[in-house]
């Protein structure tokens, strides 16, 4: 888009590129860095043998996925409802969900600290996904309605004159013709509830619960001022999402981008 | 059903209430449920156990009203969101625009600003304590230096605050530049042709007609910045952990501070009705701003 003709302007954009992007590899630099202290490599088998990273790995994909099939189902359903089907006072109830995009969650913390306990459900999986569901619903709900508008009711139309029913409608011609935004919501629910910190550290109490952003409680536990050992578990625990941007960046782009786009 | 009711856009004579239903309901029996327990808990005086809750009216919110530290994390909140929202925002536009030149390896400066996006901020508190302590890799590269600088910046208010915010800035760019980047792949490369052939330079185009087109994109950025600025806990709760001396409280780590640390369930329930407040607030104001744009 913009000229760099002259080799001195390239070299130069060059060099400027590449000592901004020094700050951003600095805290990375240090993870890995800080985690071959002492006894070196020793710490990541240190790490492993305590045998809780794969629990940990196993509670967040659980939640996730739990977290990822709940949005998807209200989502798609409502979203479908608000763009494309009359509804008295449609924009009260809209509006309604929208005022919920904005709740800090940490308002949520005691009333639902209490209610879980009165419901056996304090430290479950199910007490960390309902909430997290629940606080990716209004913007996911938002995003994929616009989405759906965009797609002609012409289209429904013709098929409800062959007779088609409306859930047939939904399913086959407004969910193959969703899965763009559907894809932009798995990811940006993936990520919202992989790095979901407050609500797992309050609602899951026990090792076998627990997700991977409170490994390093547990290792500070495990570990005392060990700092060695905790950042080879934050490698550990960062790794993988690294990997998996990288395979999917197109993906993760979108995603995060729709998060911020109307 | 009138007839007069089925909207053009709609498919006509269908009732989608109930396909709304499962979600709204959902809704509100977590959130609006929540909201509603909050105002009640707000009029008490109660620490979680005793059977007995004490009624107190608006006092709660009297002595949130009287709390210095209260002024205080609205103070660091707004500090917090300027610094964050000016720097991240120049940053991220700055490396969409360089990275929409013919540079090499644009991918892997790409990957580089988009990855601390993604990472928990849970997982790199740890790596930003000991990075800005004496025994992180700043202060042996300052001693090699021999510069004489000491890092303990987290032990004191004015750098712990910079600390906070500088994390924040790195973790969020990647959220600019990718927007901005986007933004930049819209604009008419005619209209920037007859600008270049009218002699603007790089720098002038950069001004003149790369960034009022980004404007949309700097908006929608702010509005996030207000609403996360306003729901900040992780990152200040796990690395200074509000302090020193309340440099570093937000609301949300005072609210935590005076819910769980404290046990008193009723002034952090007036905190988060007043955070709730401010948050439906800014979001409204902002929607505002971004319709008159």
């Amino acid at each position: 888009m913009f000229d760099a003709r002259k080799l001195s302007t390239k070299i130069g954009l060059q060099i400027i590129l590449t000592l901004m992007i020094i700050p951003y590899m600095v805290p990375l630099v240090q993870m890995v860095l800080g985690s071959l202290g002492g006894i070196g490599i020793m710490n990541y088998k240190a790490v492993w043998d305590t045998g809780v990273v794969p629990t940990y790995f196993k509670n967040s994909i659980l939640i996730a996925a739990g977290v990822i099939v709940l949005v998807y189902i209200f989502c798609m359903t409502a979203a479908f409802g608000f763009a494309k089907l009359h509804i008295i006072g449609k924009e009260v109830y809209f509006w309604i969900i929208l005022v919920a995009l904005t709740l800090p969650e940490i308002i949520l913390l005691t009333p639902l600290f209490v209610t879980f306990q009165r419901l056996q459900m304090f430290n479950t999986l199910y007490a960390v996904i309902l909430p997290l569901a629940a606080l990716q619903l209004p913007f996911t709900i938002l995003l994929a309605r616009n989405f759906d508008e965009g797609i002609p009711t012409e289209l429904m139309e013709a098929a409800k004159i062959d007779g088609a029913s409306i859930w047939r409608v939904f399913r086959a011609i407004i969910l193959p013709l969703t899965k763009p935004i559907a894809s932009s919501i798995a990811v940006l629910t993936l990520i919202n509830s992989w790095n979901s910190y407050l609500i797992p550290l309050i609602f899951l109490q026990t090792p076998d619960k627990q997700t991977v952003t409170l490994l390093p409680q547990f290792f500070q536990g495990e570990f005392t001022n060990d700092q060695t050992k905790i950042l080879a578990a934050a490698v550990m625990t960062a790794l993988p999402i690294i990997i998996v941007y990288i395979c999917l960046q197109k993906n993760f782009e979108k995603g995060m981008s729709a998060g911020a786009l109307k | 059903m009138g007839k007069k009711q089925n909207r053009k856009n709609t498919i006509a004579r269908n009732d989608g209430f109930l396909w709304i239903l499962p979600a709204f309901i959902f809704l509100v029996a977590v959130v609006y449920y929540s909201i509603f327990y909050t105002f009640n808990l707000s009029t008490v005086e109660w620490n979680g156990l005793d059977p007995v809750r004490i009624n107190v009216g608006l006092g709660n919110y009297e002595r949130v009203f009287r709390d210095w530290i209260f002024y205080r994390t609205l103070r660091n909140t707004a500090v917090f969101f300027a610094v964050t929202f000016v720097v991240q925002n120049i940053l991220g536009f700055l490396f969409a625009a360089i990275l929409h030149t013919d540079v090499k390896i644009p991918t892997v400066y790409k990957c580089l600003v988009f990855i601390p996006t993604i990472l928990p901020p849970a997982t790199m508190a740890p790596v930003f304590r000991l990075l800005f302590s004496p025994q992180g890799m700043l202060q042996s590269i300052f001693s090699s230096l021999n510069l004489g600088i000491t890092v303990d910046w987290l032990a004191k208010p004015a750098s712990a605050m910079i600390i906070l915010m500088a994390v924040t800035v790195w973790q969020y760019t990647g959220m600019s530049f990718i927007l901005y980047f986007a933004a930049m792949s819209q604009i008419d490369k005619e209209m920037m042709e007859a600008a270049r052939l009218d002699g603007i330079g790089n720098i002038g185009m950069l001004i003149r007609i790369v960034w009022p087109t980004c404007l949309g994109t700097t908006v929608s950025l702010a509005m996030l910045g207000v609403i996360g600025a306003l729901k900040t806990f992780d990152i200040p709760y796990l690395i200074t952990g509000g302090g020193p001396n309340r440099a570093t409280e937000f609301l949300g780590t005072y609210i935590y501070r005076q819910g769980i640390r404290q046990s008193n369930l009723g002034y952090a329930a007036a905190l988060s009705v007043i955070l709730l407040v401010l948050a439906v607030g800014g979001a409204l104001l902002m929607s505002r701003v971004n319709k008159k744009s």
